[in-house]
């Protein structure tokens, strides 16, 4: 009965598809930034070029050609030294008598990821937005967050296969049965098939799952936004201020030291150096125009214009103008407003009305309306400077690399279960360290020393309490 | 208690007849908060029932409503920079201001804590040497009114009776023609504190020389001035101090509530009253000579009853008796009531054994009686002790028979231009006002500086509103010498202009800098420059908010002869029925009626709410009842007639008022004060009786009052969230638990049962003790303890001790005795923690949301019952009953032994509240706040009417932006002020120092003016409040339910002599 088996591989063939998606997986160089930082980080530099402690790590899988190998070494270099590998010997001829940490626990996915890390790190390719050449590793920016259309593709090409032959299964089934002379039921028809009360309740009970589901995700996903990366009305590149001219971000954001808010930092925070720095590299008047005529200063005199708060747009529109004529005087060498030019003022000057007004703000004078980006619900306390400056955190944590987004996004879920890991995982740095910590926790203190306790975590101190953040 | 032998003698606590009576109404009532409410369960039909079909389309709506909700783009929200941000401010930080409250003559020195440039909560000034840091319920809400949506929002001309907005150009144009050199000008206030504004006025009177000030004040006190006048040369009042006397006699005067000034003498009294060590502790004795109970009296060791006409015979009887043991000359005395003679005669006993140690005031606008009132003082030798004229106070200034003299002016045609100053309002509050309206109108020019439109500043002409205490400069010298400063803490919110200003505008005065951004400013520092400070010291006098001015010196007295036989006191009345009129913590004169904070404040001693209330005194019946006078249930509603008119009020019982007299609270029954439902009650000014010209606070023709209604529902918070009641078991007729006799109606095994929740019987609310037997009083609860210790020991829990000896664990002491219930902390949990304002048919339905309430318990003789207060707030139990009944988790307990409720968890069961043997939880029964996500979740309404407060853009300026506004359908309750908690802490980490009690002080705390809250952190063994909690007075309320609370108490104890009866 060779039909039976038949029948039993299209169910077979199935699982197979099923199983082959849940078994794909690709390294990940950000839970490996993790790992280094936490294991690695003390003895072998960070730019993996450099010796320190340790050697540089690039070009370290290169040099060990052999990954079990490799992966044994960082397990326990020692015993590797002591068998003898050639690479191990070297290593250990470089370096001794400094002794390389055993790392016993790293699982092959962890130190999978680690390499990543380290190898995308020595190319200068981790943490390059999309689209960046890259070689082992994926920047965590564009990585697929799920499975990706490939794999989509291959799901209905196999659900295609598997109808046709169970279709053609069903049709050597009853030749096989006419053959023994058995009756045979006449073939459903494809419209039978699917008003069938199997495949309607089938459908059904798809269609509630498939509702449920969406309804629960999409409830937890309420008033959630990581990605959000509006246009905001100013193009105010952070690649620009933080990453090529490396400003500190609590140089502009200075209540995150001190305060709940890190705080969008004020129109004169601007103006201390865009006094000097009158035409941007990218977008040259158009935009750093837009701070002078929001807090009114005046870029052709060089000073800020008297009762500007109640000038007319018509006189404000003539101060732009003209400075944005006159770059691009001076830019195109020109003795006088071309056709061009006239088409640059107008446009860079609605550029500047369109920005600075909204239907609640028709006055061109005024803060700038950002959008904000990271929101939290009302019923969620956040206080920046208890991460920044007791905690010690950096920036890049919740916001990822700001200093390489030209246009910010929303880097974190800012999800509650996000916060919460993070507090159990977190180490409180200066636990032996800061007084107020110090008087209290005696407990933990004694714990620590004699060796009961490894690390006190932010959970430890209640950082998983409902109050600390619900109030 | 039992009712079969029942007397007026109580073993118990009680909080009104009710419970005494056992009312089986109350007995049903008493778990109203937790039941549906009535209105809800009647939206259904009776026949109603869900069907199948019901069931699919809730399910189709449900999962359709879900996925567009889902499928809904957030909005976008905008941030907004500063365009140059002040360097003293950090967006997330509050920002502090030391400036001064003043309304009138009303003093306090505050700190105005602002956030983002808003101010959002006052606090009490602790360098202040004259408030220490305490605070009135008053200054709490005053920075509710600066966001009042019926204040003028910029000047106002009348124009055939019909207000129109101007500009100020118009109204100084049109008042520079008005006012001439050769007008007669009046300036009408109420007592002006402030040194500049008086200079202010004077510029103004050297320009136009036919000025006069008349001033008044709406509760006067202009007796003691003209008798201080006449006996000693000094026009003042003298600083008293409490704290200096072991022996208080007060007549009628509410020094702790209302009197003159309230925080001051609370701070010295409670100096007196507090108890540090068992071993020899001391006390002052304070006596209380009153018919209507106030809150002054509540706080008394004896209340001598009096009628409120014998008030002058009471004071003359103790005059005759100090006089006699003195030889020196008595005077014709009127009769008293023998109860009360017996207990003065002893009185001045004592007094005369504490000479220089005494203290005699009184509160009566007679001056004979004043004059008297000196001379007692004089006799025990309490000038210089306890009672200094030298260093006067200057916070009662006023004396009504100018206002007489200026309204027989006005009627003879001699007035031109009257300018009403700041907030006088004589057309309300002044008792003969409609004779006052009548010959205002003659005056050709009117103007008022009124910041919300008021009685007299409809009858004006021009209305040029002044700003608010909170955007303004300004100072205070409510004590000759000490000074406060007035520092804005926002720009004006609308386009009003400092009065005084606008008096130097009309002047064309040529010391103001117009040209100037603050002109007043200016014009306040180079009048302090020249005669108080140089610039050197200004910053740090405004950092300081208050000043001692070391250059002023002590007026001098003269000792005038009084002749004792020539004077006059007033004469006991024959009438049946005499009522009394007296202010209240929350209303004031009525300057706060549009002021729901206070609204809404429970009065201390009556506890109703939102209007006034006719005080009815209660009796034993000598059977087994206790009843109303006039044949009156509480709360009914009644009539009688008063020399004013016919009124109609809800009346209230209320203990240790004496017989056949009736109370009525002043400031209420506003007719031009904002919406509706803040004009509550009777206004209570025309009813008073005006004698020589001087105001007096009773009348003595009063017909009785007859019922026309009753009142089902009160708005009283007396019956309201009770532990303290037990019940009779109707079949035995014995005392039972009433707790234990379950809840509403369930059957059980065939066994019908019946009972009421939330009311404990013979359990350890309130532990009182007299002074002479405090030791015995010790040993015993320390026994008590002991046992309650035991049984809590048997617990099958495991306990969390070693939880909280991690971090820091916190923790309240409450020292009963230093308490006096003036509502001030409940304000202030309001005004910190956003707790809604429900108005008065929402409390009427036990709905109020306080997180803080102030029990008041009656003790002793039900006659002339003794009273304890107790602030009653969540207990932090950390064996906490509400935290096991809730399916979601959503209270619960963290490390540092606060009893979490967490809103956004909450699915609002109520089972928590419902098990809270303290019943501290509220339940948001309406989205009070507006604080639902979804507009279209919040019918607003409370029975069709909307909810009118904390619901417009501009009172909600006032919220506490790190306190999460609560939305419909949740519990919320004290938290331990954990914003407090929670930015002391990382203040501390950091600074990297060490936590120390001055990092966190919750607002109830701060806002005291007694220091009977103490918080802190108790494994801190150096903390205040460990100190506090080792003290043998201490217990526990219901420590016998092993809840195992964060929150201590300390034991009332009073000092009567049993000889004293009374």
């Amino acid at each position: 009965m060779i039909y039976k088996i038949f029948r039993f591989s299209n169910l077979s063939l199935v699982l197979l598809l099923c199983l082959s998606t849940a078994l794909w997986s690709q390294a990940n160089p950000d839970a490996g930034k993790t790992l280094f930082q936490n294991n690695c980080a003390a003895c072998h530099a960070k730019d993996m070029k450099t010796k320190s402690t340790g050697p540089a790590l690039a070009g370290a899988q290169e040099r060990w050609g052999n990954d079990a190998d490799l992966y044994a070494w960082i397990r326990n270099s020692q015993a590797m030294i002591a068998k003898g590998h050639p690479v191990a010997t070297e290593l250990w001829k470089t370096w001794g008598p400094t002794v390389m940490t055993a790392f016993p626990n790293l699982t092959d996915d962890q130190i999978g990821d680690l390499l990543a890390f380290i190898n995308g790190t020595a190319a200068g390719t981790y943490g390059k937005p999309a689209g960046a050449p890259s070689t082992t590793t994926v920047p965590a920016d564009s990585q697929p967050k799920g499975i990706s259309w490939v794999w989509w593709v291959l799901l209905a090409v196999l659900g295609i296969m598997a109808a046709i032959l169970s279709r053609l299964i069903g049709g050597l089934n009853r030749l096989a049965k006419i053959q023994a002379g058995e009756e045979v039921e006449e073939s459903r028809s494809f419209w039978q098939f699917l008003s069938s009360k199997g495949m309607v309740t089938t459908l059904i009970v798809l269609g509630v799952v498939l509702a449920g589901y969406t309804t629960v995700i999409n409830g937890i996903g309420f008033g959630r936004q990581q990605n959000y990366q509006p246009d905001q009305p100013i193009k105010f590149s952070h690649t620009t201020h933080a990453g090529l001219n490396k400003i500190d971000c609590q140089f502009c954001h200075d209540g995150a030291r001190r305060s709940k808010h890190s705080v969008i930092p004020a129109m004169n925070t601007c103006m201390s150096c865009h006094k000097a720095i009158v035409k941007g590299s990218a977008y040259g008047t158009a935009e750093i125009s837009k701070i002078y005529a929001s807090v009114g200063f005046n870029p052709n005199t060089n000073n800020y214009i008297p009762n500007y708060s109640t000038m007319p747009e018509k006189e404000i529109e003539v101060i732009f103008k003209k400075w944005i004529g006159d770059n691009y005087l001076v830019d195109k060498n020109l003795k006088a407003i071309d056709r061009e030019g006239e088409r640059l003022m107008d446009e860079q000057w609605k550029g500047i009305k369109s920005s600075l007004t909204s239907p609640t703000k028709p006055q061109i004078q005024g803060p700038v309306e950002w959008i904000r980006i990271h929101n939290l619900p009302d019923h969620v306390y956040f206080n920046h400077a208890q991460h920044v400056t007791v905690g010690g955190i950096t920036c890049q944590q919740c916001h990822g690399k700001v200093e390489n987004m030209d246009v910010v996004k929303q880097y974190s879920t800012l999800s509650m279960g996000w916060c919460v890991n993070c507090h159990r995982e977190t180490e409180v740095k200066s636990f032996s360290s800061n007084d107020y910590y110090l008087n209290q926790f005696e407990k933990y203190h004694q714990a620590l020393k004699d060796g009961s306790k490894k690390k006190v975590t932010v959970e430890d101190i209640g950082g998983l309490e409902c109050q600390k953040c619900h109030y | 208690m039992n009712q079969n032998n029942m007397s007026d003698k109580m073993d118990g606590i009680w909080v009104g007849e009710k419970d005494l009576n056992q009312d089986l109404a109350y007995v049903s009532q008493a778990d109203e908060q937790s039941r549906v409410r009535p209105d809800e369960t009647k939206a259904e039909p009776e026949d109603y029932q869900a069907n199948r079909r019901d069931f699919l389309k809730y399910m189709g709506f449900g999962l359709g409503a879900a996925t567009l909700a889902a499928s809904c783009k957030t909005p976008v929200r905008k941030a907004l920079p500063y365009l140059t941000k002040p360097d003293s401010l950090v967006p997330g930080i509050a920002n502090y201001y030391a400036s001064t409250y003043v309304d009138g003559g009303d003093y306090c020195s505050i700190l105005v804590k602002t956030r983002e440039g808003r101010p959002i909560k006052i606090e009490g000034n602790s360098l202040s040497p004259i408030t220490y840091g305490g605070t009135s319920a008053k200054a709490q809400a005053a920075v509710l009114s600066l966001y009042d949506t019926k204040r003028i929002q910029g000047p106002m001309v009348k124009n055939d009776s019909k207000w129109e907005s101007a500009s100020w150009d118009v109204i100084d144009e049109k008042l520079g023609k008005e006012i001439t050199t050769s007008s007669k000008v009046r300036i009408l206030s109420n007592t002006i504190l402030s040194p500049t504004s008086k200079k202010a006025i004077g510029e103004f009177k050297s320009k136009f020389p036919s000025t006069e000030v008349v001033t008044y004040d709406p509760v006067s006190s202009a007796a003691i001035l003209l008798a201080n006048e006449s006996n000693f040369g000094v026009k003042a009042i003298p600083s008293y101090h409490f704290d200096k006397a072991n022996v208080i006699v007060s007549f009628n005067a509410d020094f702790l509530g209302t009197w003159i000034s309230p925080v001051e003498y609370a701070h010295q009294y409670a100096k007196g009253r507090k108890i540090k060590d068992v071993h020899g502790a001391k006390m002052s004795r304070h006596f209380q000579v009153e018919s209507y109970m106030s809150l002054t009296g509540s706080n008394a060791d004896h209340r001598i009853q009096i009628r409120p006409s014998e008030i002058g015979a009471a004071i003359g009887f103790l005059y005759n008796a100090i006089a006699a043991k003195t030889g020196t000359a008595s005077l014709v005395n009127p009769p008293l009531n023998e109860k009360a003679a017996a207990a003065l005669g002893k009185i001045a006993d004592q007094l005369l054994a504490n000479k220089g140690a005494s203290l005699v005031v009184s509160a009566s606008n007679n001056i004979d009686e004043q004059k008297v009132i000196n001379k007692i003082n004089e006799a025990l030798a309490n000038y210089g002790s306890t009672i200094d004229l030298a260093n006067p106070s200057l916070q009662r200034q006023g004396n009504e028979q100018d206002l007489a003299k200026l309204i027989s002016d006005l009627e003879a045609g001699s007035v031109d231009v009257v300018i009403v100053f700041d907030n006088a309002n004589p057309a309300y509050d002044y008792p003969a006002a409609d004779k006052f309206k009548t010959a205002f109108g003659k005056a050709k020019s009117r103007i008022s500086f009124a910041g919300t439109l008021n009685e007299t500043g409809e009858i004006c002409n021009v209305i040029a509103p002044t700003n608010h205490f909170l955007e303004s400069w300004g100072d205070a010298e409510p004590k000759k010498g000490l000074l406060s400063l007035i520092q804005p803490t926002i720009s004006p919110l609308f386009n009003t202009r400092a009065s005084e200003l606008s008096l130097l505008k009309w002047a064309d005065s040529a010391n103001v800098n117009w040209k100037s951004d603050a002109p007043y400013y200016e014009y306040l520092k180079s009048n302090w420059g020249q005669n108080f400070i140089g610039e050197e010291s200004w910053d740090q006098t405004l950092h300081d908010g208050v000043f001692n001015f070391a250059g002023h010196t002590p007026l001098t007295i003269t000792n005038n002869t009084v002749d004792i036989a020539s004077l006059k006191l007033s004469q006991p009345s024959k009438s049946e029925n005499e009522i009394t009129f007296f202010e209240t913590v929350n209303m004031g004169a009525g300057q706060h009626a549009s002021n729901p904070w206070l609204q809404e404040l429970p009065d201390p001693v009556t506890r109703c709410v939102w209007g006034n209330y006719l005080a009815i005194p209660v009796a034993f019946d000598g059977v087994n009842k206790f009843v109303g006078s006039f044949g009156l249930e509480n709360s009914d509603k009644v009539k009688f007639g008063l020399p004013g008119g016919t009124v109609e009020i809800e009346s209230t019982h209320q203990f240790g008022q004496a017989p056949n007299t009736l109370a009525l609270a002043l400031g209420y029954g506003r007719s031009s004060h904002g919406p509706a439902e803040v004009n509550v009650g009777v206004n209570a000014f025309p009813h008073c009786q005006l004698i020589d010209g001087l105001v007096q606070y009773y009348n003595t023709v009063v017909q009785a009052p007859v019922k026309i209604a009753s009142n089902e529902r009160p708005a009283c918070v007396q019956y309201h969230h009770t532990m303290g009641v037990e019940d009779i078991d109707k079949k035995t007729g014995k005392k039972i638990n009433a707790d234990e006799a379950a809840t509403v109606f369930f059957t059980y095994f065939g066994l019908a049962k019946q009972g009421f929740q939330g009311s404990l019987v013979d359990r350890s609310v309130i532990r009182r003790s007299n002074l002479h037997d405090l030791e015995a009083f010790v040993t015993e609860l320390k026994e008590e303890r002991k046992e309650f210790q035991h049984l809590n020991d048997q617990t099958l829990y495991p306990t969390h001790e070693d939880f909280w000896g991690k971090g820091a664990s916190w923790h309240m002491h409450i020292d009963l005795n230093a308490c006096i219930g003036c509502g001030a902390c409940a304000v202030a949990c309001m005004a910190e923690n956003n707790v809604p304002v429900v108005g008065k048919k929402e409390v009427s339905r036990h709905h109020e949301m306080t997180w803080l309430r102030v029990d008041r318990y009656f003790y002793g003789d039900a006659h002339n019952p003794n009273v304890v207060f107790q602030p009653l707030m969540c207990q932090h139990c950390h064996n906490a009953p509400c935290e096991n009944v809730c399916p979601v988790n959503a209270t619960n307990h963290n490390s540092e032994g606060v009893n979490q409720m967490i809103y956004n968890r909450c699915v609002g069961t109520r089972y928590c509240a419902n098990n809270c043997p303290y019943k501290v939880r509220r339940f948001n029964w309406l989205d009070y706040m507006k604080a639902d996500l979804w507009p279209i979740n919040e019918p607003a309404t409370v029975e069709g009417e909307e909810s009118p407060f904390m619901t417009d853009n501009l009172t909600r300026m006032v919220l506490n932006p790190d306190v999460t506004v609560r939305a419909r359908g949740v519990i919320e309750k004290c938290s331990f002020c954990t914003q407090r908690i929670q930015e002391g802490k990382l203040n501390a980490k950091k600074d990297g120092r060490e936590l120390n009690d001055n990092d966190v002080k919750v607002a109830c705390q701060t806002a005291c003016p007694t220091g009977a809250i103490t918080f802190g952190n108790i494994n801190n063994k150096k903390s205040q409040v460990a100190h506090e909690v080792a003290n043998p007075l201490n217990y526990q309320v219901l420590e016998e339910v092993n809840t195992r609370p964060s929150v201590t108490y300390k034991s009332k104890v009073i000092n009567r002599d049993a000889t004293i009866e009374a």
